[in-house]
């Protein structure tokens, strides 16, 4: 099976992953809930995890990286602490269910779409100034397309919330790991991400980076302050109840390390070299519908095509029944089928990680090659 | 052996601390506060030496580390709080 599908999550993960969530298992208790050797060792581990967080997406206290179990928690969280009944939010075209079904969640609010041509980073800077313009109460930004790799231009997007003193939520699922984000620099509200992607922890995992305050989530144990019936005002307790993923943090955290030893510069070249030669194979295809930005700095490690005249789903089932993984259809996201007018077709996604070769784009190709011949 | 008990107000702000008076050469390690001066109920502390105590608050000042409070025990084995 050739693994084209790292947006949904990443599969092939670095050996130290599975040794030390397996090491976990064996020899890890609770963190903050005892002070035995293994809930001390669990404790430091999970530490060791907020510090190369913090260290990565530059974030001043690793008090400020709270565990999540996925991007989505961390959206929740989020968006429950900002957005209000009634609030008018801006998003971009390009959101995932993550971000839409929260705030349709929430009764009353106004939810404004900043529209722009796919790949279109001014149209996007500028569709979100005449938002913030008209007045919002908060805004939230997907930093990559999870369905078309499209970059959004977050440092200028960020820019304008900061300066309409406007809170910004990021989105980072399908950017994290794989393009630098400076969270002191963006001055953003809050940036969710999973684990289990771009930063190769196992699934069950995810980082919500918070700048100030937040409203948890889930109430319960924090192994703090356990007098008082309400949560501590403190983070990451404040938004930590329960117990911890440790098996799951003690994979992220060497998932992390190896982003870092990596560079995340040279995994978002590597993805991109690989997308691009993906793209321009297919696009010498006849009969394909390829969406691959002519500015590579506009796209990530992700890519959609349509073949002419066939179901993406069928497609998809076709692509798999010859060894290759990538997933078809909505992608959870329609808002962004709807702007790149992919709505009623969906699109088959390819996605790649540092783990995948050229030579595996090569066969992928010399597949759709066979599978477009009449 | 007389140590002070830097009172934590999280078990990563004990951490934090630990981390910041380790880097500094002082050796801390991070225990639950003892029940007696937990105040709120579980709590974390950092345990350093009592010759340790004035270049560990000079540290954490520097790393803008507030304790929460701090205890020194006493020969009867209770603890009694320091005032800052």
């Amino acid at each position: 099976m050739i693994y084209l599908d790292s947006a949904a999550t990443t599969l092939q993960k670095p050996p130290a992953v599975a040794r030390a969530a397996a090491n976990a298992i064996n020899h890890l208790a609770s963190p903050g809930r005892g002070g035995h050797r293994p809930a001390m060792a669990a404790s430091e581990t999970a530490f060791a995890c907020r510090e190369e967080a913090a260290a990565l997406f530059h974030v001043t206290s690793p008090e400020q990286v709270v565990f999540t179990f996925n991007a989505t928690h961390g959206l929740n969280i989020a968006i429950k602490s900002l957005v209000k009944p009634k609030n008018r939010v801006v998003i971009s075209g390009y959101e995932h269910n993550a971000v839409t079904r929260p705030l349709h969640a929430i009764p009353g609010v106004e939810v404004r779409v900043a529209e722009g041509p796919l790949f279109d980073q001014a149209a996007m800077v500028e569709s979100f100034r005449r938002e913030l313009d008209r007045g919002v109460d908060a805004a939230v930004c997907t930093h990559v397309s999870n369905v078309f790799g499209f970059i959004l231009p977050l440092e200028e997007i960020a820019a304008l919330c900061r300066a309409k003193g406007v809170p910004l939520i990021v989105d980072a699922a399908q950017s994290a790991g794989c393009l630098p984000l400076d969270f002191q620099a963006l001055g953003v509200a809050f940036v969710a991400m999973p684990g289990h992607k771009g930063l190769f922890g196992p699934q069950g995992t995810g980082l919500l980076l918070c700048a100030g305050e937040a409203e948890p989530l889930l109430e319960g144990g924090t192994g703090s302050q356990s007098l008082s019936q309400t949560m501590p005002e403190f983070l990451p307790d404040r938004l930590e109840a329960g117990t911890h993923n440790i098996t799951g943090v003690a994979g992220l955290l060497e998932g992390i390390r190896f982003v870092r030893r990596q560079g995340v510069e040279e995994i978002g070249r590597r993805e991109s070299c690989l997308i691009r030669k993906m793209g321009e194979g297919l696009t010498a295809l006849p009969g394909l519908r390829v969406f691959l930005s002519e500015d590579p700095e506009a796209q990530g490690g992700v890519l959609s095509f349509l073949m002419e005249g066939r179901d993406c789903e069928e497609l998809g089932e076709a692509l798999g029944d010859r060894g290759f993984a990538l997933r078809a259809g909505l992608h959870c996201a329609p808002l962004a089928h709807r702007s790149a007018g992919t709505l009623e077709t969906g699109t088959v996604r390819a996605s790649v990680s540092p783990f995948n070769r050229e030579g595996e784009i090569c066969q992928f190709l010399r597949a759709m090659e066979g599978l477009n011949k009449p | 052996m007389l140590y002070y008990l830097i009172v934590c107000r999280s078990l990563t702000d004990a951490q934090r601390t630990a981390a910041a008076l380790e880097r500094a050469g002082i050796t801390a390690r991070v225990l639950r506060s003892p029940k007696s001066i937990a105040g709120e109920g579980c709590s974390h502390s950092v345990k350093v030496s009592q010759r340790s105590l004035p270049d560990a608050l000079r540290v954490l000042e520097r790393a803008a580390l507030s304790p929460k409070r701090i205890f020194i025990t006493a020969g009867d084995g209770s603890y009694q709080e320091v005032e800052l």
